[in-house]
């Protein structure tokens, strides 16, 4: 069932509880009351067919948004991009840090096993870090830049030759040692650790990995079927604007 | 496996249910039998049916081990009860208005009968040789160096490695470390000052 503007945000919720975090990027919070997802959009100010693009990609991951994704601009995009990063590193990674912490006062296991746990976890916090800093410095600023100079009519050399230099399509998807290290602590976790006394932290760090993992994926998936396609659309504008003039 | 139903939303119930089972095969769909049903089978070579048993019967009252299919597993799609004298013809029969572990629990085995899915897990525990070479990616030699050491080629180090994740499900180098670790396969001592990843 897709998520439509005439639903009320609180039946959202019911509907998939997932969409909390997603929801809340949009500046919207909790409290919904009786109001629609239309009627909560205006109140926010967020363009309604992107609101539902981004909720319904994450509802149905095989929800293909073909028709509308063209239309967005480039920067509402990367804003609501740029908050999952601030969300995966300010909330969910420490989260999970915390619950790797109290694993350290836990008589279930031995001191070995917490420290490799805590230096795999850390790794990977490393490595996703890196890469949320490559986006936020090498990507997004490329596309904000190159959607300012197409709505703006200056020709600055300086800035036509900066543009030139990169293209989306360099931006290769190296998600992927990332995206196996969690599978792999994921595993490590369900299958080969020493059968602890007691497991209940255990199973909120793999609810919390699910669900990060999940996030992840979705956000994966926005950047390769929205973001790429429409700076793809952008950058030959760019190059028939910059090969005639 | 080939599916031969007229009614759109038993085929989508059955795809979801076959789904549901986390299996991937191929699923061709056929509405109704209004080809003959080997000529259906020659161009589909399913190695499992499942066809509307009304439909079934109406169209072929032949013998089964005559029509040249007899290695395929045929399971009827019936909306109520079965008539007893159709049984002889199916190796099951899917009453639609079964309760979901009922079906699901035939469905396994349709699944296991056909083929097409395994009737038990085989032993996934990594053999002495993988054992071995994982010791060394633990410890942070390449491809190149295990094969020096243990007289293989590295293209039989890599078929190595590809065994040991598909086996043990862990993809990266640390991953693999902290499951050598932890299987006491190298001493966390050993690591310390090898340069891994």
């Amino acid at each position: 069932m897709l998520i439509h503007q005439d639903m009320k945000m609180a039946e959202v919720i019911h509907l998939n509880h997932h969409l909390l975090h997603v929801i809340n990027r949009f500046g919207i919070q909790l409290g919904y009351g009786e109001k629609t997802v239309s009627q909560l959009c205006q109140a926010h100010d967020i363009p309604l067919s992107f609101f539902l693009e981004i909720v319904n990609t994450f509802h149905d991951p095989s929800y293909f948004p073909i028709e509308n994704m063209l239309q967005f601009k480039a920067s509402l995009l990367i804003n609501y991009l740029h908050q999952t990063h601030r969300y995966y590193l300010d909330f969910r990674i420490p989260e999970i840090a915390n619950y790797i912490k109290r694993l350290s006062d836990d008589k279930a296991f031995s001191e070995d096993i917490k420290g490799l746990l805590q230096h795999f976890f850390n790794q990977y916090t490393s490595e996703l870090t890196t890469h949320i800093n490559k986006e936020e410095q090498r990507v997004y600023p490329y596309v904000l830049e190159l959607e300012r100079f197409l709505s703006s009519e200056h020709s600055d050399q300086a800035l036509i030759q900066r543009l030139k230099a990169y293209s989306i399509h360099e931006y290769e998807e190296d998600h992927d040692d990332v995206e196996a290290k969690l599978f792999d602590l994921k595993n490590i976790l369900i299958k080969y650790i020493p059968e602890p006394t007691d497991s209940r932290i255990l199973n909120l760090i793999l609810h919390e990995l699910f669900e990060l993992e999940r996030d992840l994926n979705n956000h994966a998936h926005i950047e390769d079927l929205i973001l790429v396609p429409i700076v793809d659309k952008m950058e030959q504008a760019f190059h028939a604007r910059t090969v005639s003039s | 496996m080939l599916i031969i139903e007229p009614s759109f939303i038993v085929r989508e119930g059955v795809k979801t249910l076959f789904s549901q089972m986390g299996l991937a095969y191929r699923v061709d769909e056929v509405e109704t039998l209004r080809d003959n049903l080997p000529r259906l089978i020659e161009k589909f070579n399913p190695q499992l049916l499942l066809v509307n048993q009304e439909q079934l019967f109406r169209q072929w009252a032949g013998n089964r081990s005559s029509a040249g299919f007899s290695g395929l597993i045929i399971a009827g799609i019936c909306y109520g009860e079965m008539a007893s004298h159709h049984g002889a013809h199916v190796d099951f029969s899917l009453n639609i208005h079964s309760p979901k572990p009922v079906i699901m629990q035939q469905m396994q085995e349709m699944l296991q009968k056909s083929g097409l899915a395994g009737t038990a897990n085989e032993s996934e525990s990594i053999s002495e040789r993988e054992t071995e070479v994982l010791r060394f990616v633990a410890l942070g030699l390449t491809n190149n160096e295990i094969s020096e050491k243990l007289y293989i080629s590295v293209h039989t180090v890599m078929t190595h490695r590809k065994n040991i994740t598909r086996k043990l499900g862990i993809k990266t180098v640390s991953g693999l470390t902290v499951y050598a670790i932890l299987n006491k396969i190298v001493e966390a001592g050993e690591l310390k000052g090898s340069s891994r990843e």
